[in-house]
């Protein structure tokens, strides 16, 4: 689903973000990135969604390479990957269902599909009923649920979260990760950047380390260390 | 389809509620400069009016008495085919012809329009001098046409144009010159204004990004806002236009007989093409003001 061939990356000549990265990762795989905080696990997960591009190397998703898939392409690239992230990006200003319908309407779902779809996705992440609220008056672990659902709503085939549990206590941060783990099961590939410890070692998933740009571990059902 | 036609009106108007101040000033500076470029075109057409019997290159008009018979026209007619060293080509416009123009001339003064009819007004023959021929030596051949039976009044261009074609240039390149500054302040604070729009929505965009919207549908709402300042701006113009054109059609009848003004106003349809134009023109600006400011800013 996804492969790394030899990916370097740096934004100076002083700060190599990834250096001669190299994996695969196969479908319906649960994959966490860890490392220290500049480590490169962030721009990993901006390389996989094309919001950037390495100097060297190639990057696979789908069996694509994207380095050098023309712009008019990466929209439908980026319709087959949710993204979730540390501070959710909710439109503040929106429902919770039209945050999540947004996601549909955007790439032009027809109104009865998102009708039928968006209710059922909230149901899924556990905000039934709640479908009316502003995302502040929700609590925090609500709001990463609205991001969830709002990434999950089209089925992606991969779903890329970026310390979703970043801002939640442990208590709430499980409940993400069930959910997750919930959606990994239906076969969408997770890839998740954390800094958690307690997560990483508790769910036993594969685990890609990085330290300054370079893969320094890749082990099947790993711990954080 | 008419999912995406809904959300991109949805958007737009919703951008121009929330940016209603920067909205409001670009929407009026489009008007303004607008109704510069159309009082300029209105203006130009209004002086035209005054040349319209001078049409074609004419220098020189031979006026014929109502009351002309058919031998004093041809006689006439063959001095000025004598002149063929001098004259170019001339042309005999009849009594018909000689009341169009008079529509035009006396636009503003419909009263002095009515006394004149076929059996009143005078017929005229105009002539268009040859390459070489100046205006003097034109002067001192008409002699030949002032002594004839039947001529009222040989009347030359350049004592009767020569100051309105200098208004016309004067007022014409100015006016014009600064419609153009207002036109281009338009465009820039149009520009702003979705640079502004877009920046307010940045994080919605960068949301739209991600879930794998396409360049142009994220543009497109910001284009037609664009578009829609610049053709409001164009309405407001005409409307303004509208109501200058009948404000100075109407003030026109109460000046001074023979003032000059009766021929400098525009009754025949004119102001509705330049307000097409004007909202023409509005579309353009909107267009490439919004156009620009979608495709450079809208990687947030």
């Amino acid at each position: 689903m996804i492969r790394l061939e030899n990916v370097t990356k740096s934004y100076s000549a002083e700060v190599v973000a990834l250096r001669d990265a190299s994996f695969d990762i196969a479908k319906g795989e649960f994959v966490f990135l860890v490392g220290p905080s500049g480590s490169g696990k962030s721009t990993l997960l901006r390389m996989l969604n094309r919001q950037d591009r390495p100097e060297r190397g190639a990057v696979w998703v789908a069996g694509r390479n994207i380095v050098d898939m023309p712009p008019g392409r990466v929209p439908h690239l980026r319709r087959n990957i949710g993204n979730i992230f540390q501070d959710y990006k909710l439109l503040l200003e929106k429902s919770v269902f039209e945050n999540v319908a947004f996601a549909q309407e955007v790439i032009g779902r027809p109104p009865h599909v998102i009708k039928q779809q968006v209710p059922a996705v909230l149901d899924l992440v556990g905000l039934a009923g709640k479908e009316d609220r502003l995302p502040d008056q929700l609590s925090g672990g609500e709001q990463q649920r609205v991001s969830v659902a709002r990434a999950f709503v089209n089925r992606p085939l991969i779903l890329l979260a970026d310390e979703p549990t970043g801002n939640l206590d442990p208590a709430t941060g499980e409940g993400i990760m069930r959910l997750l783990d919930r959606i990994n099961k239906t076969g969408t590939t997770v890839v998740m950047a954390t800094h958690d410890q307690r997560i990483v070692n508790t769910m036993r998933k594969r685990v890609i380390q990085l330290d300054r740009g370079v893969i320094v571990r890749d082990q099947a059902r790993g711990v954080y260390e | 389809m008419l999912s995406r036609i809904r959300y991109t009106l949805r958007e737009t108007f919703d951008s121009f509620r929330r940016n209603a101040t920067l909205t409001v000033a670009a929407i009026i500076t489009a008007g303004i400069s607008l109704l510069g470029v159309g009082l300029t075109l209105l203006s130009q057409h209004a002086f035209d009016n005054l040349l319209a019997r001078w049409e074609g290159g004419v220098e020189m008009i031979v006026f014929m008495n109502p009351t002309a018979t058919p031998d004093q026209l041809q006689l006439v007619d063959d001095a000025l085919a004598a002149q063929s060293q001098f004259i170019a080509e001339s042309s005999y416009c009849d009594e018909a012809c000689s009341l169009i123009e008079a529509d035009r001339i006396f636009a503003g003064e419909p009263g002095v329009r009515d006394l004149l009819t076929e059996d009143n007004i005078l017929t005229q023959y105009k002539a268009v001098p040859t390459e070489d021929t100046d205006v003097e030596l034109l002067r001192q051949v008409s002699d030949a046409f002032s002594e004839l039976p039947g001529v009222y009044d040989v009347s030359f261009a350049e004592d009767q144009i020569s100051l309105i074609t200098q208004l016309q240039s004067f007022f014409g390149f100015r006016l014009l010159l600064l419609s153009v500054f207002l036109l281009l302040a338009a465009i820039l604070l149009i520009w702003n204004t979705i640079r502004t729009a877009i920046f307010a929505r940045r994080r919605e965009i960068e949301v739209m990004k991600l879930v794998g919207a396409t360049d142009w549908f994220i543009r497109i709402p910001f284009m037609l806002e664009g578009l829609l300042h610049g053709v409001i701006g164009g309405a407001l113009a005409s409307v303004g236009l509208w109501a200058w054109n009948s404000q100075w059609t109407s003030g026109v009848q109460n000046f001074p007989d023979n003032s000059g003004f009766s021929a400098l106003v525009v009754v025949d349809g004119y102001d509705k093409t330049v307000m097409l134009i004007m909202l023409a023109i509005g579309a353009l600006a909107g267009a490439i003001g919004s156009g620009i400011a979608a495709s450079r800013f809208l990687d947030v």
